[in-house]
């Protein structure tokens, strides 16, 4: 049974919620998690939930990296940070994946130093999940994006290397056989985007073992046409944010809504049952966090809002990847195309 | 230097009593639903299943006791029928558990006198036969208890403790028990108990098995000698500390859970080194015995935290050092219980 590394301080609502949600995979499954923290906060976390002492160690880890530091700083001077402290558990084989809801750029920063990327990958990539249109039922609700934001500028190679890394996961994690990637570009056209994108497309249409679906615009990332996006950090960053920006923009019109005229309350009531769940379907808690891919360990992010059934599913979502050796799988998959 | 001196494991008493419950305690009983309790009632002793090290616990702890040339009794205490009383005595045979007694609640008399609200009431029918038992034993006699987080089994105890040591006055006493809604004649043989009984602090510890996983900080309230425990091989360490059992009973118990319930080194690593973090265990004795644990074979030096495994890179951290003088196990402190609060609520929880 994998043994997956929980930083238990990072992110808002640390570390309540995340020795719950870890207290909760205790008595759930067998995995085991070795929680870094303050070892006095985390255990009098852990007196106020259901656990199972036998799953669980605890690490202590006197620093904490918050979520609005300067990741490089902090990483510089906070040597025991528990997000530290957990990388370095991990790099040192006392644990098979990093989980944390914590600062993404310290982690990022962490990962580059104590991890080995898999031998080919020139870059690493920070991919996440966002919700699409589903075609047929018990598809994947969410699609995989990637790059989004761990690097900044890519070449053809690099967005080629991309594309396997999240086809592999993709297909071990959600499970879909053949996952359709598509280069997220300005129009569908082979000859468009520019000479990066132009070389990227003509690489991933030549090889064999990935189903390339071609290019997709920004309106068609919702549709549900592709299970795997790939692109550069930048526009990926831009792409992430201005989907978290929507959201909250017709969350906040709904309860503007509801609070302008009762009959529009009134008719949001009697969607309630739709809207909870499409909300169900879109809630991140239920997919617990995205991978960081490319490094030899399995890392995932969870969200910086994770509750804790959001870090009982990062867990268990990182578990399964242990399982399934994605980053094995991925390294034979580049280890083809060098 | 004097606390020092005083880190040396707890003297050993010379008259030891073990005091155990029996359903969710010893046995694996269900009885959530109605069919469950009229299987449990038909059950052969070949049927029943005793929690996983508990066999084990039991018989080290007589050996351990015998081999010191001490006084040992193993009573228990249980809420089902006399009527069960064949099939459970031929069950601990067959787990070669030699005992003092068991004392069953006779529920047919209850039905039989009209008393339907004593069918379900537990801390007044526990309550009258420990007393009643320790009027029968030496007044030096320590006694550790085992019970569950199911039903009252913390309360009774808590409360038991505190009358024989005198921590509690006769009028709190009847106030609780009628705040349970024990009846009348349990409650004044409980008093009548309390006028003639000698005061002394003659129980040690209170084991409570976290089988509903019970957090602990919901049974805080009762103070630390009070302690949960997730497993048995816990008990069995907390029990070394007090100096009633011995490195190699505690092996025997980890070997019990490893053959029983698929336990294995890591698992049983995990569970000594979260008794540290609650503060059952000093810091010292956890380190002694997890190298002594480590030579049995019960588990490798990697499956250790740092801490307790003694790598090098340890020494350096302070937290290495906290507690090293410290006496064994923690003196239990008890501040006063609030009997009556807990009472209320495990009334409304009824």
């Amino acid at each position: 049974m994998p043994t997956i590394v929980v930083d238990a301080m990072g992110g808002d609502f640390a570390p309540e919620e995340v020795v719950k949600g870890v207290a909760s995979v205790s008595l759930e499954t067998s995995i085991q998690c070795v929680l870094v923290g303050d070892e006095k906060k985390v255990q009098s976390e852990l007196d106020r939930c259901a656990y199972n002492p036998e799953q669980i160690s605890v690490l202590h880890a006197p620093e904490t990296i918050g979520m609005d530091e300067d990741p490089k700083e902090a990483v510089e001077k906070k040597k025991q940070a528990s997000l530290l402290v957990a990388a370095r558990t991990v790099a040192d084989s006392r644990g098979d994946a990093l989980v944390t809801a914590g600062n993404t750029g310290a982690l990022v920063l962490a990962c580059s130093r104590f991890f080995r990327t898999i031998r080919g990958i020139r870059k690493t990539a920070l991919a996440s999940v966002f919700p699409r249109q589903t075609e047929y039922p018990g598809q994947d609700p969410l699609a995989l994006l990637l790059d989004v934001g761990a690097t900044v500028r890519c070449d053809a190679v690099e967005l080629v290397q991309f594309a396997l890394m999240g086809e592999v996961y993709a297909r071990r994690i959600s499970k879909t056989a053949s996952p359709r990637v598509a280069l997220l570009n300005m129009g569908k056209e082979e000859n468009k985007g520019g000479e990066v994108l132009v070389r990227a497309y003509r690489m991933l249409r030549s090889l064999s073992g990935i189903n390339f679906i071609g290019n997709i615009e920004g309106d068609d990332l919702a549709k549900g046409k592709a299970d795997v996006i790939v692109c550069e950090g930048l526009l990926g960053n831009v792409v992430l944010k201005l989907l978290e920006g929507i959201s909250e923009i017709v969350v906040d019109l709904a309860s503007l809504a509801s609070r302008e005229r009762w009959r529009w309350k009134l008719g949001l009531m009697m969607l309630a049952g739709g809207i909870g769940r499409l909300r169900d379907l879109t809630d991140y808690a239920s997919y617990g966090g995205a991978p960081i891919l490319g490094f030899e360990k399995v890392v995932i992010k969870a969200h910086g809002r994770s509750t804790a059934r959001a870090i009982g599913n990062a867990v268990k979502v990182a578990a399964k990847a242990v399982r399934d050796r994605v980053p094995e799988e991925i390294a034979a998959g580049i280890a083809q195309l060098l | 230097m004097r606390t020092f001196l005083r880190r040396a494991a707890q003297a050993p008493p010379r008259f030891c009593v073990f005091r155990w419950d029996l359903d969710k305690t010893y046995l694996k009983t269900e009885f959530d639903r109605v069919r469950d309790l009229v299987r449990t009632a038909f059950e052969k002793a070949t049927d029943k299943v005793a929690a996983p090290g508990v066999a084990t616990l039991i018989r080290s702890l007589r050996r351990v006791a015998e081999e010191q040339g001490r006084e040992v009794r193993v009573f228990f205490l249980t809420a089902s029928p006399p009527q069960i009383g064949r099939a459970i005595r031929e069950k601990l045979a067959l787990d070669g558990i030699v005992h003092d007694g068991i004392v069953f609640k006779d529920q047919l008399q209850n039905l039989l006198r009209g008393r339907f609200a004593n069918l379900r009431e537990q801390v007044g029918f526990k309550l009258t036969e420990l007393l009643a038992s320790r009027g029968s034993l030496p007044e030096e006699a320590v006694e550790f208890l085992f019970g569950d987080d199911w039903e009252s089994d913390p309360l009774a105890y808590s409360l038991y403790a505190d009358i024989v040591s005198g921590r509690v006055e006769a009028a709190e006493v009847e106030e609780v028990l009628r705040l349970l809604g024990v009846d009348p004649e349990l409650r004044s043989r409980v008093l009548d108990s309390m006028r003639t009984l000698p005061r002394r602090d003659a129980v040690r510890r209170i084991f409570i098995h976290l089988e509903r996983r019970t957090p602990p900080a919901n049974l805080r309230s009762f103070g630390s000698r009070l302690v949960p425990t997730f497993n048995y091989f816990q008990t069995a360490v907390c029990l070394r500390c007090e100096g009633v059992m011995d490195d190699r009973g505690v092996a025997e118990v980890g070997r019990a859970l490893v053959a029983e319930a698929g336990y294995d080194g890591r698992r049983l690593a995990n569970s000594l080194a979260d008794l540290l973090r609650r503060g059952h265990v000093s810091r010292r004795d956890a380190r002694r015995l997890a190298r002594s644990l480590v030579r049995e074979g019960l588990f490798r030096r990697g499956e250790l935290p740092e801490y307790l495994a003694g790598r090098w890179a340890a020494l350096r951290e302070p937290s290495f050092w906290k507690g090293w003088f410290r006496a064994a196990a923690p003196p239990p402190a008890l501040p006063p219980i609030d009997y009556r609060s807990l009472a209320a609520e495990l009334r409304a929880a009824r």
